[in-house]
């Protein structure tokens, strides 16, 4: 992967009034990754998301996409950004053709190939009014939008929100040949699974602030493994004060604790006592992300 | 290029609406002018009985006297006398004099100024006394008499102008810029409700343009329906055969050039639905500013001596009697009034340019 980033977040804060949306937040998101971006609601997702396309004024911080200022060349960056937020609407009373050539046009479009290669991939009706499309098929014409104009960069609030599971591979699908061709794209996501399936990279963010940044693989590895021990005898605690061992617990001869690294020394250490039971579990990415939104990755 | 492309979507997406509106204000402007002949009967109809019967002239020479002077076809009745009765209307009857019976009668009647030296405004009624009978000769007064909307508006119903002017005064201004408000406070307002912002400023357009996409959109639509108004106030006159007391050129201008009037309408409804982000309280500050500007506008042209007021509305630098009665108009207000609808929208450009946009 080209290290070049498209997204670039520096000490981005945006406040409400006193409620703080989003508190120096630093991020990257290099050229050809999908990049998936976790939190609990109002943890900032949308905030940071809408700060980067100028739809909120950031109150500091620097944004740049494509090198450039997300405020001085919002649109110079919207030529080349798709856009599907999280929550939208779209004129009711027209149809999805008429909105989608609307929004085509004004990104200074004027081939509709993908636009249809689209619609048809999503088994979209583009010939029906808006206001009469189902949750889901109002979602499609969304990622149709946010796709169709063939744009370097992708941006998505929750983009697979209101689509049944059939539809949601398919969009899993087609997030991955985007990639593939070369697009970048930075999306939300509630579905820790999709984020699993589909992104190279996870930013996850709690009460506003960015708690972690990472690879999906690595951070598995990162979180490490929660080893549970039954003694025959009591032991010592400080036994188990050793670098790579986190949240060590003593519950009379029953221990907990998270290996981090170290697991050779640990196993060595263990192995010295007479042990009457032990388990030893590797986090799964959904215990992973929620003990980030819980507590910030520090309390397992 | 995108220009153009917002502008067409909003007539597209508004189009019923607008479509509807249009039809209201043609058979409007139809019915009113084809209600013309009878309400002028109507008018006519309003004299006093016998009018023709009985004439007053007030002379002044040092003091003021009214010569009344009238004539009675009595027939083959003999009149004994006659009363006349003289009051400051016909409810305020005095018996004041008796003269003999003849049928061509004068009477004079001395009268002293009032406080502010103006001649009194006098009703005079001359009364036959035949025997135990008494008949109406005829009623008339000392001072040219108007109809009650000569006096409130200052213009003559039986006149076709002086009714068009009437309609331009009573029910454009309301009618339509209540409608403009209404829906131009939407235009925006809808896009920020209907979560349609984010979707539309994901596109490589400023907030400038768009409003004033927007703006010119509304401004386009109230320009065509003006101009069918004015063509459609040509043909309705000329069914009616009046072309030869008003030209057609200013019949069409006086709906025309109203447009500016309507452009700060417009201008200030975008500037309310971006400020306050929320339709019902921005269609309230557009109501408030249109029906206030209203008030004054009535009391300037009703109240003496407040008729200055009427500078500090916009309506009056549309001076539509001028254009029907006298065929001028004011190209300085005009252009004043496009400056300033081009202010309020920059106005409402800049506050844009500094709000987020809600979600």
């Amino acid at each position: 992967m080209d290290k070049k980033p498209v997204l670039k977040i520096r000490g981005l804060t945006k406040k409400y009034g006193d409620v703080v949306g989003v508190k120096d937040l630093d991020l990257d998101v290099y050229l050809g990754e999908i990049m998936g971006f976790l939190g609990p609601n109002g943890a900032g997702k949308t905030t940071t998301i809408r700060c980067c396309l100028d739809l909120l004024q950031k109150t500091d911080g620097e944004v740049k996409i494509f090198g450039l200022d997300s405020h001085e060349n919002a649109i110079e960056i919207r030529k080349r950004t798709g856009y599907l937020p999280g929550d939208f609407g779209m004129y009711d009373d027209l149809k999805v053709k008429t909105i989608l050539n609307y929004l085509l046009s004004q990104s200074g479009v004027s081939d509709k190939t993908k636009m249809h290669e689209l619609s048809d991939r999503l088994e979209l009706d583009i010939g029906r009014r808006y206001g009469n499309l189902s949750k889901g098929n109002k979602q499609k014409v969304g990622i149709v939008q946010a796709f169709m104009a063939d744009q370097d960069l992708i941006i998505m609030d929750e983009p697979t929100s209101g689509l049944d599971p059939l539809m949601q591979k398919k969009c899993y699908e087609l997030f991955r040949e985007e990639r593939d061709n070369g697009k970048t794209i930075f999306m939300s996501s509630h579905i820790l699974a999709e984020v699993e399936e589909v992104c190279d990279r996870v930013a996850i963010i709690r009460n506003a602030r960015l708690q972690v940044v990472e690879k999906i693989d690595s951070l598995k590895d990162k979180m490490g493994k929660k080893l549970e021990i039954e003694f025959e005898n009591d032991v010592d605690p400080k036994l188990f004060t050793m670098e790579g061992v986190e949240d060590f617990n003593l519950d009379g001869r029953h221990a907990t604790m998270i290996v981090t690294s170290n697991l050779d020394e640990v196993i060595k250490r263990i192995s010295k006592q007479n042990v009457m039971n032990m388990s030893f579990e590797t986090f799964s990415l959904d215990q992973l992300f929620m003990t980030y939104y819980t507590s910030g990755g520090k309390g397992r | 290029m995108n220009i153009g492309k917002t502008m067409l979507m909003e007539l597209k997406n508004s189009w019923k609406g607008l479509t509807l509106f249009l039809i209201i204000v043609i058979l409007l402007i139809a019915g009113f002018v084809q209600a013309h002949p009878s309400i002028r009967e109507g008018f006519e109809e309003d004299k006093l009985d016998g009018e023709d019967n009985v004439e007053v002239k007030v002379r002044e020479d040092g003091e003021v006297t009214v010569d009344l002077s009238w004539t009675y076809w009595a027939e083959d009745k003999e009149v004994d006398d006659y009363t006349v009765l003289v009051g400051y209307s016909p409810s305020m009857i005095v018996p004041l004099n008796r003269e003999d019976g003849i049928e061509t009668t004068t009477f004079s009647y001395g009268l002293e100024r009032d406080d502010e030296g103006k001649i009194p405004e006098l009703y005079f009624a001359v009364i036959a006394n035949i025997g135990e009978d008494r008949e109406l000769v005829g009623m008339e007064t000392s001072f040219e008499r108007r109809d009650s909307l000569m006096e409130i508006w200052g213009v003559d119903m039986r006149d076709i102008r002086g009714m068009i002017s009437m309609l331009w005064d009573m029910w454009w201004v309301l009618l339509i810029g209540l409608y403009l408000g209404y829906i131009s406070v939407n235009s925006v307002s809808k896009d920020f409700e209907e979560r349609r912002m984010d979707v539309i400023f994901s596109t490589p357009i400023s907030k400038r343009q768009y409003l004033l996409e927007k703006f010119t959109a509304l401004a386009l639509y109230m320009l065509f329906l003006l101009t069918v108004s004015g063509l459609i106030m040509v043909a309705a006159v000329g069914s009616l055969g009046e072309l030869n007391s008003v030209s057609s050129t200013a019949l069409f201008l006086s709906s025309v050039l109203s447009w500016p009037i309507f452009l700060v309408i417009i201008a200030f409804s975008i500037l309310g639905a971006v400020y306050l982000e929320d339709s019902r309280k921005a269609i309230g500050f557009s109501f408030l500013i249109i029906l206030v500007q209203y008030g004054i506008n009535v009391v300037a042209g009703m109240a003496e001596g407040l008729e200055y007021l009427g500078s500090y509305t916009i309506i009056s630098y549309w001076d539509h009697e001028a254009i029907l009665f006298d065929e001028v108009h004011s190209v300085g207000n005009f252009v004043f009034i496009l400056f300033l609808a081009v202010l309020i929208i920059l106005g409402a450009i800049l506050i844009f340019e500094k709000k987020d946009i809600p979600v």
